[in-house]
């Protein structure tokens, strides 16, 4: 029986969910009965959103001029916080098919994908689909692949993952077109780690690729990286339904079962071998996903007994059984009590786990404005430098010490239609963008190529490319270093004390602006009280934007006599309703949405 | 209208807790009978335009009636006060002395049947012995000062509201100015020894000087206490309902803040503190009745929309003069509102009223009853976040923790504090809870 093993990737919403449904049909793995729409995005968050958060690996079966071929295929998520979901799939294939979608074209994350297959080495197929759509132009989207990633027009196949036109030729065009699984290279088994899930039944799940050697049930199984030993139980396969297998060959995924508590037993990218006759050499593994965005969760109430932190803490401890690629560290916040402090692979990444959090685990969060993460220079007490990473500005170390502020860079492709590109520019120049190339794509469209700034990309950057080219630029990132620029902590203190949580890491030439937005915005948050409140911004000590909230002349009722006593307290008990979902700093009681105002660029 | 409460097992409630049916124990916190006594009376010629208090334009035929009706409910409630002489009695309105004289003796005169008056007829001291009556300045005759003063009234409070009949005329306040000089002498002549007057400022259009003289017209009165209440629009009075439709300005808050400081300066010149937010006296004459309620005493309530507080428990009884005169065989009116005792509630309350005071809470008492609720409720930290409140607002100036300097530790606010004294109880009682 022959082998193929490929995933499907494409710019968000091109399809590729979408595609698999037809591919699970006309391989008969799923009955007309049994199918609905985007079969494989399983989680309620997916389906809501209509998008994919987790890959998921299905093995089907097919019969290609009288031979019989298992197909192993990967659908992967489209958004850029989940590329990192890309790249593992990507390792456990040797093709691709990117899908474009016929009436968008190319896109900057069919790019940024595309590339990352070729890569990997990967023979790719480029599948032009929605044809069925008015809009449809498969010549022209053709010619922009060409363009833009040198492929041929006639490599290209056109379907529609909606109607089923074109999907048999695909079929033939993976049996025909994609490699074979190479040959085993050893008879020791070596299978590589390419995802892991937590499930209550059976605790850790492994997704794995089989490279060399085989897996059987009973097997006692080494975890190269972890150098760690587990007891295979159970082994199956995804078709999509769950069926257990007794053994596993060269060239194919499962999933492994071997009695894992926590996500924590398992690192994907690890090699798996037989503790008997173990390989000596890894396979290739991945890095380790980066957490690039940072931000705080604390308890939205604050319950008199203290639970609510407990609560967040359970909450977050089995979200993160689940995905394995967010960070978290208790804090504690002079303002917000205590907390959270969690690494995301991105913003959309940070909304979702929110939204996880809260649906799953029921507890209402308030969350701080998020940051990057930064590497910073600092002298050591023997005189030599020393490098640490700060994910809160309220963790740089003391400004004398420092010697240089590093930040994530990221390379920036933009997606954008010709008459636009001038504006493209001038925000990407506003976010310190400093420009590399452009590529041409078609008579309308180019690819710019900017290094920006990770932290000037994360408020709404996104949005004002849309705003400004109609809907149209499209975008992806990838972080290529961290660099030194002179950034300062701009330190907010409201009426005199400073508030580590709202303080912020800015570019020098833009923290006044920052600052003062910031400042109108809280201006605008908190509410008046009983006196004036100054707000100001400093860099070290050195205020350089100031607002104040001015303070009620009066209040207070002038009768308050034996009879008045039950309705004036009840006004009072009325006033204290907002009040317990305040927090307070020194004097002054701050609303929680006001811990978001540090979001607002002012642009 | 509201469904009314059957004031029985109201009553019952409070019985038992201060111990009367002669059950030792029970959670009577050890309050005690009441010594403070307050009647409602409810008529009056006509309808101020910034008055809220329940009153209804005068209908003699109803004074009889009305009269026996509230004879009787004293009689029903004279068990309260434990057979313990009252120390302070309040009779408020309306327009008290509507009553007619006639009717008066009657009341006096059931009073001093159905409770110990002695303390009251030994005079005033220290802070004990004192009956007020309200008195409206157009009322006051030899003949009806005579009565009061023969009943043991020691104590008048003339609702002069302002000396400036344009500005009265604005409060639809009906009466002649120079007629609260001559009730402050008629009661003078009765033998009556303490006489307070009532000030309204911040009148639309009213000024400061406006003001200024007002209040010196007062002082010359030779008056010992003098309560000076800044304008309130309260809901659904004709005053409220004629700002909305914009007949007036409301006068601007920095002029309010101005007339209060006027306000203490004359005052205390004149060599009267201020005890209360709105309240001055010559030290020593401050309404001890007031202070009761402000301290979170216990008081005996009687006619239509008196309410009361009696072993913790809040009530208010009915409003409605034809639903008070209603008979029941147990004598009490019914009731339209009643909390039971709660101590979080209490704590609340004491604060709010506390931080009206010069003298302000004491700490001791207040953090004793952050530790039952502790205790009782088994919630934390209560102490902890009334104290952090203590010293958030002394950080700002608005409050003094004098740190029991002058004896016992007390809470009180600053001058600059007492602007904003609702605002800052609302604080408390949001940590409270
Ligand atoms: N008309 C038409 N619509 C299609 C076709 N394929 C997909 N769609 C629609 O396009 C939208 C996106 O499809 P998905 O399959 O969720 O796209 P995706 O690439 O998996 O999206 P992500 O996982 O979020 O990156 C859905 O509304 C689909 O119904 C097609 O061939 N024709
Ligand atoms: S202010 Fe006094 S006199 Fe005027 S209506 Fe009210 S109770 Fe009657
Ligand atoms: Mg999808």
């Amino acid at each position: 029986m022959q082998i193929r093993n490929f995933s499907i990737i494409a710019h968000i919403d091109h399809g590729k969910s979408t595609l698999a449904d037809r591919l699970l049909q006309a391989t008969h793995a799923l009955s007309d009965r049994e199918a609905r729409e985007q079969f494989l995005d399983g989680m309620d968050l997916e389906r809501e959103r209509g998008i994919t958060i987790k890959a998921s690996a299905v093995t089907v079966k097919h019969i290609h001029n009288g031979e019989e071929f298992m197909m192993n295929f990967i659908d992967t998520p489209g958004h850029v916080d989940f590329g990192y979901e890309v790249s593992r799939a990507l390792k456990a294939c040797e093709g691709a098919l990117l899908v474009v979608d016929a009436s968008q074209g190319v896109e900057a994350q069919t790019v940024v994908n595309a590339y990352l297959a070729i890569a990997q080495d990967l023979e790719i197929i480029p599948v032009l689909n929605k044809i069925d759509l008015p809009g449809a132009r498969p010549e022209e989207v053709a010619e922009e692949l060409e363009q833009v990633l040198g492929f041929a027009a006639e490599e290209c196949l056109a379907v529609s993952a909606k109607t089923g036109q074109g999907i048999p030729e695909l079929l033939s065009a993976i049996c025909d077109r994609l490699p074979p699984p190479r040959k085993p290279v050893t008879t020791k088994t070596r299978a590589l780690i390419f995802d892991a899930v937590y499930d209550d039944y059976r605790g850790v799940v492994i997704y794995a690729r089989v490279f060399d050697g085989r897996l059987k049930v009973g097997d006692k199984i080494r975890m190269m990286g972890l150098d760690r030993m587990h007891t295979i139980t159970e082994l199956g396969k995804y078709t999509p339904k769950q069926v257990k297998v007794k053994e596993v060959g060269p060239g194919e995924t499962c999933y492994i079962v071997a009695a894992m508590k926590t996500l924590g037993d398992v690192r994907v990218g690890d090699t798996i071998t037989l503790e008997q006759d173990p390989a000596e050499e890894a396979l290739s593994g991945y890095e380790p996903p980066r957490q690039m965005v940072f931000c705080d969760f604390y308890p939205a109430t604050s319950d008199k007994k203290g639970n609510d932190f407990e609560q967040l803490r359970e909450a977050v401890e089995k979200l993160s059984l689940n995905d394995a690629s967010f960070t978290f560290a208790p804090v504690h916040s002079e303002a917000l009590g205590f907390g959270f402090r969690c690494g995301f692979l991105g913003l959309l990444h940070m909304d979702i786990v929110q939204e996880r959090l809260e649906r799953e685990g029921d507890v209402e969060v308030v969350q701080t404005a998020p940051t990057v993460s930064y590497k910073v220079d600092m002298r050591g007490k023997g005189g030599g430098i020393e490098e640490i990473e700060v994910h809160n500005p309220a963790d740089l170390p003391d400004a004398s010490t420092i010697v240089a502020i590093k930040e994530p860079v990221c390379r920036v492709e933009i997606m954008v239609p010709k008459q636009y590109i001038g504006d493209v520019m001038k925000i990407c120049m506003d976010r310190r963008g400093i420009y590399r190339n452009q590529t041409y794509v078609s008579e309308t469209r180019e690819i710019l190529t900017f290094e920006i700034p990770l932290a000037e990309l994360m408020y709404d950057f996104y949005d004002k490319l849309k705003g400004m080219t109609a809907g149209y630029g499209t975008m992806d990132y990838e972080v290529i270093e961290f660099r030194t620029d002179t950034l300062v902590k701009v330190d907010i203190l409201v009426n005199g004390e400073p508030v580590e949580a709202l303080s912020l890491i800015t570019h020098r030439d833009k923290a006044e602006l920052r600052g003062r937005h910031l400042l109108v915005r809280l201006r605008q948050q908190i509410p008046r009280h009983q006196f004036e409140i100054p707000l100001q911004a400093a860099i070290g000590g050195k205020i350089i934007a100031r607002e104040t909230i001015k303070g009620f002349r009066k209040d207070v009722t002038a009768k308050c006599y034996g009879g008045d006593v039950t309705r004036k307290r009840k006004l009072l008990e009325k006033q204290k309703k907002g009040k317990d979902r305040m927090k307070s700093v020194g004097s002054v009681n701050i609303p929680q949405e006001a811990f978001m105002a540090v979001l607002d660029t002012g642009e | 209208m509201p469904a009314r409460i059957d004031p029985g097992p109201v009553y019952a409630m409070v019985r038992k807790a201060m111990g009367l049916d002669g059950a030792v124990s029970g959670p009577s916190g050890g309050d005690g009978p009441a010594r403070s006594l307050y009647i409602h009376i409810p008529f009056c010629f006509h309808k101020c335009h910034y008055c809220d208090f329940y009153s209804i334009v005068d209908s003699r035929d109803r004074q009889k009636a009305f009269t026996a009706r509230l004879v009787r409910e004293l009689r029903a409630l004279a068990p309260f006060s434990g057979g313990l002489p009252l120390e302070t009695i309040f009779v408020g309105g309306g327009t008290p002395t509507l009553l007619a004289p006639g009717l008066w003796v009657e009341l006096l005169a059931a009073l001093d049947d159905a409770f110990d008056l002695s303390v009251i007829r030994s005079g005033i001291r220290a802070g004990r012995g004192e009956f007020t009556v309200e008195c409206n300045p157009e009322t006051a005759t030899p003949e009806l000062m005579g009565v009061l003063a023969g009943g043991g009234v020691n104590r008048v409070s003339i609702g002069a509201q302002s000396f400036d009949p344009a500005m009265l005329k604005v409060l639809e306040r009906w009466h002649d100015p120079e007629n609260v000089g001559r009730a402050v002498e008629l009661a003078a002549a009765a033998g009556i020894d303490r006489r307070s007057v009532d000030l309204i400022y911040a009148i639309p259009g009213q000024t400061l000087q406006g003001w200024g003289r007002d209040l010196e017209r007062a002082i010359s009165l030779g008056v010992t206490h003098l309560s000076a209440y800044n304008l309130t629009y309260e809901p659904n009075t004709a005053m409220t309902m004629r700002l909305k439709q914009g007949e007036f300005a409301p006068t601007p808050e920095e002029l309010e803040v101005e007339m209060f400081g006027l306000t203490r300066e004359t005052l205390t010149s004149a060599g009267l503190d201020r005890y209360e937010v709105s309240n001055y006296a010559v030290p020593g004459h401050e309404c001890a009745h007031n202070l009761a309620y402000w301290r979170q005493k216990q008081w005996i309530a009687a006619g239509p929309s008196a309410s009361g507080h009696l072993a913790g428990h809040r009530y208010k009884i009915v409003a409605r003069l034809g639903d008070y005169l209603q008979e029941r065989d147990d004598g009490f009116a019914p009731l339209i509102e009643h909390e039971a005792r709660d101590a979080r509630r209490a704590l609340a309350e004491i604060v709010m009223t506390g931080l009206r005071l010069r003298e302000g809470l004491d700490a001791q008492a207040v953090l004793a009853r952050a530790d039952a609720i502790e205790l009782g409720l088994g919630e934390r930290g209560l102490g902890e976040r009334i104290e952090r409140e203590v010293q958030r607002w002394e950080r700002v100036g608005y409050l003094l923790d004098d740190g029991g300097a002058g004896g016992g530790r007390r809470w009180s606010l600053t001058e600059a504090g007492v602007l904003f004294a609702d605002g800052i109880a609302s604080e408390f009682i949001a940590r409270i809870g």
